[in-house]
């Protein structure tokens, strides 16, 4: 019995890290830009697919794979940044609904390409099947990588941001696009960078997170919801927040999934971000919209 | 003094003014003019629904549910703002309601779909309370949300066949579901329609431009909006239940289906957010266009309906009728309008506000303190408004003038302190409460609704207090002579000066009937002439026992009407008494005008 806590326990945490990972593009872009991209998840999915055909064609490994993802869809961020959201008319609550409702067809055009590139059907990649024995419990290879590679990326993103010259800028502008640009500092180029990094990241973290969570066209739209429970939960755009915020996702998940049934697990998303949202709403640690 | 009294007298205190009622006329025309589209369009539909082979009644009648379920998110996005992403939950759960109904309990399906409306009902004021407490993205998904979980929740309840779905008996022949589907259609229109005239719609309206400034104008927000969504979502469960009667089937995935949430989104997107024809014209449009795709590129369907979305919103963003508006067609006609004509200067006070008899109509704050964290913004702070007198507060910025203002009007809850009107504790009562029991306010910075007339503005509050429409169009007009803002009362704010602006919210105010006003820099950006305009209303005000409390930066602006000054610096009270006496005080020199003085 304590055996199969600790197994949940370390399997919910490392989970919490593909949700991370799978999260941290969109906190970023939400920090800086204060905006919803809802094909978030429709850019993770194509990010994962995108790995499978690599897999499949070329016998490139999803680490491989991952840098490729990531640039594709880099530029693809760049191209609706540039195309699209920086030529909404209107401010305020204007802009952030149509702001939403563009990327909202954003999403449909997404995984309908999908759906046209790869078909209807769940894939994945059978990558890393082994399993990792540490004290008599057993720790799925996969879910060990997935987890580090989320860990190490929110940890550089973190160092950039907090570090670097570059990575100031971005906060500056997350914090006031006004006194940013009234320091010189190109604002619109800035938001650029944000969501093309933003949609990169989605790509990445798609091309490896399939390996562990299958995909299909339109899984987009529930990773979208799952991620932004991650972030907002976190308190939208603070990224210590989001860290906490997917280790407690994942433990969720873990143990509902285990002592209720995955049909619960799945409701439990969006239950626990309904939940967050109405006693929450600046998020675990109450500081919402920091970078 | 004599100089401001001089500039007083020349403004007529009570002007008999009839308004411009060319417009109107224009109005009312088009009134009549935007039923006989209707009405070949329903003539055209019931033809093809006699007449039509099975397809086109298909077509006629997908599209005919289309126009139920977009008028639904119309009244909850459109008109309330709350843009949602999961009606679809409550056309799935219509569907189910309706299915479980006819099949488990052998209703007719008539009373099936009026048990899944009236279930929708149920479900949404729960939901609702609960939902509609988020705003924006969070709305937005939590709804998305929801459908997810309905789509979950029908999977996994075996009593409906699960995954698989189940099969409905289908009654009725073609023509009578048809007939009935386009009857519902109808309904969804006119409701449509008779909300955007009336006061509930203005409500809803006035929310989405700015829900502050509803609050304050006495609109209880949170009930108005559960109305409006428990709407919505009735009209997204009947057309649910007449989906699934129509095709005598109904599936988790199909009931659920985020391709008919986009459908819907888009419809009301590409007819015209918000506007009365837009679902109407967006779902026929749509309808149609989808027929092409589906024989043509049933593949990439979505794919298309999705760049219409983002083209929409990137060139067109107030749809194809709010392009018609451009040439004055189609526009929204305001409520209640157009304003009578005023016989004669009518002094009769509004029905259980007679200000002035009040014997302690006062308005008390009793040592209110508000802390934000470690920083005290207002510091055990009394405040005293006599009826018939104006009580002037000034203050360096940041001194918690704005801060007391919310205090007193419920927008914020005081830490410790009480709030008295009289003998009424208001304390903690929500702001329109305490708006229509007679404490209402400007905000310093504007606060109107910008796609609402100077008429409907001044109706909305004027509404809220009065439940009779002959009254309160009555008042409404009366204040609105009194600012002078009567012949702009078809204006939209942004087309008004600043000056004119800030009358219109006092008016706004006013028409709340208050025994205290309390106005928040009112006076600021005024032109001298608007500034006398103010000073004719509130003496006349003063005369009929209201209290004012007036926050001002410009001395000059109020201190020749006010009887007593209150200074504020740094949370606390500096000082108060006469004018001249408290103008002279070295501490408030100190703390207004800076050292050295």
């Amino acid at each position: 019995m304590l055996h199969d806590y600790a197994l949940l326990t370390i399997t919910g945490l490392l989970w919490g890290g593909v949700y991370l990972l799978m999260a941290e593009g969109l906190n970023l872009i939400y920090g800086v830009m204060k905006v919803v991209n809802l094909a978030h998840g429709d850019f993770i999915v194509a990010g994962g697919l995108l790995a499978v055909t690599l897999f499949s064609t070329y016998q490139l490994s999803p680490i491989t794979a991952l840098p490729i993802a990531g640039f594709l869809l880099l530029l693809v961020g760049l191209a609706v940044q540039t195309g699209i959201l920086e030529r909404l008319v209107g401010g305020g609550s204007q802009a952030e609904i149509r702001t939403l409702l563009a990327t909202f067809g954003l999403s449909y055009i997404v995984s309908n390409v999908a759906l046209l590139l790869w078909g209807g059907q769940v894939q994945s990649i059978p990558f890393l099947q082994g399993a990792v024995k540490v004290g008599g419990l057993a720790i799925p290879e996969n879910l060990l990588v997935c987890s580090i590679i989320a860990f190490i990326v929110a940890g550089s993103v973190h160092f950039w941001l907090t570090q670097t010259i570059s990575g100031k800028t971005v906060r500056a502008t997350a914090q006031s696009e006004l006194g940013a640009a009234s320091c010189g500092l190109n604002i619109k180029m800035i938001r650029a960078v944000t969501f093309a990094l933003g949609s990169a990241m989605a790509g990445a973290a798609g091309a490896i997170t399939i390996v562990l969570i299958p995909f299909q066209s339109t899984s987009g739209g529930d990773l979208t919801v799952q991620s932004f429970t991650v972030i907002a939960l976190g308190g939208l755009g603070d990224y210590v927040g989001a860290v906490l915020a997917a280790l407690l996702l994942g433990l969720t998940q873990s143990f509902t999934s285990y002592f209720l049934g995955s049909n619960v697990a799945a409701a439990m998303v969006y239950l626990l971000f309904i939940v967050v949202l109405i006693f929450r709403p600046q998020g675990l640690l109450g500081r919402a919209g920091r970078v | 003094m004599k100089g401001q009294v001089s500039l007083t007298e020349r403004v007529p205190k009570l002007e008999v003014v009839r308004p411009v009622t060319t417009g109107a006329r224009v109005t009312k025309t088009f009134a009549a003019a935007e039923w006989i589209p209707f009405a070949i369009g329903v003539a055209i539909a019931v033809t093809i629904a006699v007449r039509g082979n099975g397809y086109v009644v298909q077509v006629l009648t997908s599209t005919a549910i289309f126009v139920v379920l977009a008028s639904g998110w119309n009244i909850i996005s459109g008109l309330v703002g709350y843009v949602s992403f999961g009606q679809v939950a409550f056309f799935g759960l219509g569907a189910y309601l309706a299915a479980e109904l006819i099949v488990h309990f052998q209703l007719p399906w008539y009373m099936a779909a009026a048990g899944a409306g009236v279930g929708a009902v149920v479900v949404a004021l729960v939901l609702g309370t609960i939902m509609l407490r988020l705003q924006g993205i969070f709305f937005a998904l939590g709804m998305f949300g929801l459908a997810r979980i309905g789509q979950i929740a029908a999977t996994s309840l075996d009593s409906t066949g699960g995954a698989m779905g189940e099969t409905i008996p289908t009654t009725g022949d073609s023509l009578q579901t048809a007939l009935t589907i386009i009857g519902v259609a109808c309904g969804a229109v006119i409701l449509t329609r008779v909300i955007m005239r009336s006061r509930f719609g203005l409500q809803l309206m006035a929310i989405r431009d700015d829900q502050t400034a509803a609050k304050g104008a006495g609109v209880n927000t949170q009930a108005v909006k559960v109305a409006a969504f428990c709407i919505a979502a009735c009209l997204a469960a009947l057309a649910g239940a007449l989906y699934a009667w129509n095709i005598g089937y109904v599936d988790p995935t199909s009931a659920f289906n985020g391709t008919i949430e986009l459908q819907t989104i888009l419809m009301v997107l590409v007819g015209g957010i918000g506007t009365m024809w837009g679902p109407v014209v967006g779902a026929i449009l749509i309808s149609l266009i989808n027929q092409v795709l589906w024989a043509r590129f049933p593949m990439e369907q979505q794919i298309i309906l999705g760049s219409i979305v983002i083209l929409v919103v990137l060139l067109a963003p107030g749809g194809l009728v709010s392009m018609v508006n451009r040439f004055g067609w189609a526009r929204r006609q305001p409520v209640w309008a157009p304003p009578p004509a005023l016989e004669t200067s009518d002094e009769v006070a509004a029905p259980g506000r007679t200000g002035g008899t009040h014997p302690d109509g006062a308005l008390r704050g009793v040592s209110l303190t508000k802390r934000f964290g470690g920083v005290v913004a207002v510091d055990d702070v009394n405040l005293h408004a006599e009826s018939g007198q104006i009580l002037a507060i000034i203050g360096p910025n940041g001194a918690g003038k704005s801060t007391l203002f919310d205090l007193l009007s419920g927008f914020a809850r005081p830490s410790s302190g009480k709030v008295h009107l009289g003998d009424r504790d208001l304390t903690g009562l929500n702001p329109h409460v305490i708006a229509r029991s007679g404490v209402a306010r400007t905000f310093q910075t504007s606060r109107l609704f910008s796609s609402l007339t100077v008429w409907e503005t001044v109706l909305l509050a004027s509404s809220s207090l009065h439940e009779s429409r002959k009254t309160a169009v009555a008042e409404t007009a009366k204040i609105l002579s009194k600012v002078g803002l009567l012949n702009s009362w078809e204006s939209f704010p942004e087309r008004l000066s600043p000056g004119q602006q800030r009358l219109l919210e006092i008016a706004r105010a006013l028409a709340l009937h208050p025994r205290v006003l309390l106005l928040d820099e009112a006076m600021a950006g005024m032109t001298p002439q608007e500034i006398a305009r103010v000073h004719a209303v509130l003496e006349h005000a003063v005369a009929q026992g209201c209290a004012v409390v007036a926050i001002e930066h410009v001395l000059p602006a109020i201190s020749s009407l006010a009887s007593r000054v209150q200074v504020l610096d740094f949370g606390k009270t500096i000082a108060e008494g006469v004018p001249a006496q408290v103008l002279r005080d070295p501490l408030v020199i100190d703390a207004y005008l800076g050292v050295g003085e």
